[in-house]
């Protein structure tokens, strides 16, 4: 039982540790971790030693790497995680302000070019201990069935080495883990199991955007999101605060911070923050362990197994990185694939105003969703498919959309932000095509940690922009019939990578295998958003998870099969 | 894009021409105020409070008033009415008894109405003025029914009866509107709505209340030998209607409960329980007039305790909540409320008071 005002030290933050800095000094030391639920307390944590052989050391603890370890420390692995950022207690150190919350962002330099650069920064990167989950949309779509089977069924990208109904049991046990809460009844796809607690009350911005469904006559739904409608254990129900996108204070979002990792160190595992890994070791053909900068110093943890686990930038930068005379291109990159075919997902919107008032910012931002157009393949020139969700764009975030993308400046700035309140928008999660020209490549500058500065290039191909025009054409359509005046596009925005380390069936043209295995490295495994060899018209959160519950899986039956030195 | 000057909102210019509109006199603060409207010192939630408070009270000295009107006289009490009958005293002692615990039945849904819909339509901000509506009702149903409670004549009163009438209606009104509310919402009548729009069973609690203030009335009018409602036999009638009734209360709360995905196992109390009691109920109206209910009482009161425990669960589903308690201005509107279970009570108070009437018989063999 959680009774407020009952006199611990959660009531009284001044009884905080004094120069207790998360982004300059590690808090999970001295066999302790911070309990994220609680104020001011403490959760034992099991350490190891740098010499001592780790069954996986994890670089990452977002998402993929997180939910991993979780599973393999509950499979009865011994499990080191790294992560480059700060062990964050949200009751505590997440503030109402989104400047300030930028701390939660990978802001490290990076060199962005291509026809289409790419803006990095916010949306689709996190360095924080739980990843990017710490400041996600907490949207919590299934990939549609076909995708799986994407070249075969659907005539474009690729095939993957998993089986849908694997991968849907494996999204039903995350569903369950965090407790999605979502609609009584899904309009798409096959029928799954419901959703384990109910939908949120929907937002204004949300009914715009229901009422442009049903203007044009398509389904929509309460989105199915990864923050609690009820209480749940030491979350309390959502309050509806808005700033889900820089980070929940009230623990309702069921981030990986707050979820996979507690379990993970119940179950033995250690989590070591402000640890970046900067170069991965190997001997005869094996990986051996990581060296990572900790508390003003390089160290090296010995590992049986390494799994890389930094998303799509990150993830290639430290294969490429950590080239050596026996990998002389990055390690696991016999194929040549490694750093290619970064894929990103469109995130274009309409905005128009409205005579009432919306105040969009109220709630999750995206409470309602329409999936029409990645379950209906007619009518389309493009390949792929897409669904948009209403949006909640905080003030900052807004004003710096009109004065860029939108290029207000000035006497029509001041006046546009005076319309915020009666703003509301929708906005596309869109499925582009892989290209190999599309790439993570290493610079010769270098960063804070003396590493090589990545370079991320991007262009869109012909079918990106035709599947643009496509969904901001309809979504325009959506946005009048509902109401909305004033109607202009924001064309140029992009969220989500996946695809720089390419899960497939052969050696010759993907990264890793089905199980996340690197093709040449029998003991070093990729467990992130990179190895989508396709991304599906939907946020990857939920399928990154399931594919890292499916991956512990798959090495614990192998372990079991004896080979526990590879596994 | 037109020039964005001219969609920037005038305040100014609109608060002065509805000042100038209303002779200059009415400052901009208060040009919404209707001319009914009193302005009370204090906050409106007190105002509203009182306001209720007095209705209730003058329900209750009307009522007495009527009954002092009466023939007879014993001391500003009625003796036994005098309609041209004269009844056993055991059967209108029972009668009598049954009547007041039907009184109690419908105090306990009128407080849980006048309680929850405070809350819920405070919630609501008042945004419909009809949202005042059950707030006055149910505090004169809830005067209306504590007066009955205490009166131990078998004497039915026209003020109360009225009074148990008018929250029937109300509650019905109310379903409507809060129907029309669900309905209109994008999505329609769908699950989405039903959990977030207006509660569509809630305001039958009043209707509930209302009508075990009216079956009381005429229980008390009945002939205690044999009383009938509506030509039949009271007990039955009267068990089956209950039975009914749980389980109607059954689906509202079912259906809350839902929309919390039953995270707390106790949340299946008011979703078993009930419909147990309910097929006791309904099985009790089968037996012989005059046999012994034991097991049916002892579901009713069962259920009673369970309305007045889930109050306590409530609380601690507040707890829960962000912030807690010590959040409680915000929890208490937001969290499971508090005034809602007991309407389970009032609703196995009738039950009760059914049970009572069909044991009675047994004085007669």
């Amino acid at each position: 039982m959680r009774l407020s005002g009952t006199g611990t030290a959660a009531d009284n933050p001044s009884r905080g540790t004094p120069a207790d800095d998360p982004m300059h000094r590690p808090r999970a030391v001295d066999g302790r971790a911070p309990d994220v639920m609680r104020r001011g307390e403490w959760v034992p944590m099991r350490q190891f030693r740098d010499e001592e052989e780790v069954d996986f050391v994890i670089v990452g603890t977002g998402a993929g790497g997180g939910t991993l370890a979780c599973r393999l420390a509950e499979h009865g692995f011994t499990v080191a995680a790294l992560d480059a950022g700060p062990y964050w207690r949200p009751l505590e150190d997440f503030a109402s302000d989104e400047m300030h919350q930028s701390k939660l962002y990978w802001t490290d330099e990076r060199i962005v070019d291509g026809e289409n650069p790419l803006q990095m920064g916010s949306n689709n990167s996190g360095k924080s201990v739980g990843g990017s989950t710490v400041h996600y949309a907490m949207v919590a779509l299934r990939f549609r069935p076909e995708w799986f089977k994407s070249r075969t069924l659907l005539g474009y990208g690729a095939d993957w080495p998993l089986d849908w109904r694997e991968m849907w049991s494996y999204y039903d046990q995350v569903e369950d883990d965090l407790k999605i809460s979502g609609p009584v009844t899904y309009p798409w796809g096959p029928k799954r199991p419901r959703y384990r607690y109910r939908a949120h009350e929907l937002n204004a911005a949300a009914k715009v955007l229901a009422r442009g469904a049903e203007a044009m006559g398509i389904d929509w739904t309460p989105t199915p999101l990864a923050t609690v409608s009820a209480p749940r254990g030491d979350s309390p129900p959502c309050v509806y605060r808005g700033f889900c996108t820089v980070g929940c204070s009230t623990n309702a979002k069921q981030s990986v911070l707050v979820t996979y990792l507690p379990r993970a160190l119940a179950a033995g595992a250690e989590i070591r923050d402000l640890a970046m890994v900067g170069r991965i070791e190997t001997k005869d053909g094996r990986a051996t362990g990581v060296h990572y900068f900790r508390d003003g110093r390089w160290r090296f943890q010995r590992a049986r197994n390494v799994v890389v686990a930094g998303y799509a930038i990150e993830t290639p930068r430290l294969l490429l990185m950590s080239a050596n005379r026996e990998f002389p291109d990055g390690l696991a990159n016999s194929s040549g694939l490694v750093g290619k075919n970064l894929i990103v997902q469109g995130n274009q919107a309409v905005w128009g105003d409205f005579e009432e008032e919306i105040r969009s910012y109220k709630g999750p931002p995206s409470l309602a969703v329409t999936e029409h157009w990645n379950y209906e393949d007619r009518g389309k020139d493009f390949h792929g498919g897409y669904c948009y969700m209403s949006q909640g764009p905080l003030p900052t975030l807004w004003g710096s959309t009109q004065a860029g993308a939108h290029g207000l400046w000035g006497e029509a700035l001041v006046s546009e932000m005076q319309r915020y309140n009666h703003v509301a928008g929708l906005k596309i999660v869109s499925e582009y095509l892989a290209q190999e020209r599309n790439r993570v490549t290493l610079s010769d500058e270098t960063d804070q940690y003396g590493l090589p500065i990545p370079r991320i290039t991007y262009s869109w191909c012909d079918n990106d922009k035709a599947l643009n025009r496509h969904g901001l054409d309809f979504m325009g359509q959506a946005l009048a019939a509902a109401g909305g005046r004033n109607i202009w596009e924001q064309g140029d925005d992009t969220n989500h990578l996946y695809g720089t380390a390419r899960m497939g069936h052969d050696s010759k043209t993907s990264v890793v295998n089905g199980d996340c295995r690197s093709w040449d490295i029998p003991n070093l495994w990729v467990c992130d958003g990179s190895v989508f060899p396709t991304t599906g018209g939907v946020n990857p959160s939920l399928t990154i998870q399931a594919i890292a519950l499916r991956t512990a899986d798959r090495i614990r039956a192998m372990a079991r099969g004896g080979d526990r030195r590879d596994a | 894009m037109p020039m964005p000057s001219s969609r920037a909102p005038h305040l100014r210019e609109r608060h002065r021409s509805s000042a100038d509109a209303a002779g200059g006199v009415v400052p901009p603060t208060l040009r919404r105020a209707s001319p009914l409207c009193l302005e009370l010192p204090g906050h409106p939630v007190a105002t509203l409070a009182l306001a209720a408070a007095g209705a209730g009270l003058l329900t209750w000295l009307a009522a007495g008033r009527s009954k002092r009107a009466g023939p007879a006289s014993q001391g500003g009490r009625q003796a036994l009415p005098d309609r041209g009958r004269s009844y056993g005293s055991r059967g209108a002692e029972v009668t009598a008894s049954a009547a007041q615990r039907l009184n109690h039945a419908s105090s306990m849904l009128a407080a849980s109405v006048l309680f929850d819909s405070g809350l819920e339509h405070y919630r609501g901000q008042f945004f419909n003025r009809a949202m005042y509506t059950p707030i006055v009702v149910s505090s004169i149903t809830l005067a209306s029914s504590l007066h009955g409670a205490g009166d131990t004549d078998p004497g039915s009163s026209r003020v109360r009866h009225a009074a148990q009438a008018l929250a029937g209606l109300t509650g019905l009104v109310g379903f409507g509107f809060h129907a029309w509310n669900v309905g209109k919402r994008e999505g329609g009548y769908s699950f989405q709505n039903l959990f977030y729009a207006a509660p569509i069973g809630a305001p039958m609690a009043l209707t509930l209340a209302g009508i075990l203030g009216v079956v009381a009335e005429r229980v008390r009018d009945a002939d205690p030998d044999a009383p009938e409602l509506a030509g039949l036999p009271a007990g039955k009638v009267l068990a089956l209607a209950t039975a009914g009734m749980l389980l109607g209360t059954t689906a509202e709360a079912g259906l809350l409960h839902f929309r919390g995905a039953f995270q707390n196992p106790a949340m299946l109390l008011p979703v078993t329980l009930p419909p147990l009691g309910a097929a006791a109920l309904a099985l009790a109206a089968t037996r012989a007039p005059g046999a012994s209910q034991t097991e049916a009482k002892a579901a009713m009161w069962a259920v009673s305790a369970m309305g007045i425990i889930g109050v306590a669960f409530h609380a601690y589903g507040v707890a829960r909540m962000m912030g807690g308690w010590g959040n409680w201005r915000q929890n208490l509107i937001d969290g499971p409320p508090l005034p809602a279970p007991p309407s389970f009570s009032g609703v196995a108070l009738g039950g009760l008071a059914a049970l009572e009437l069909l044991e009675r018989h047994r004085s007669r063999f």
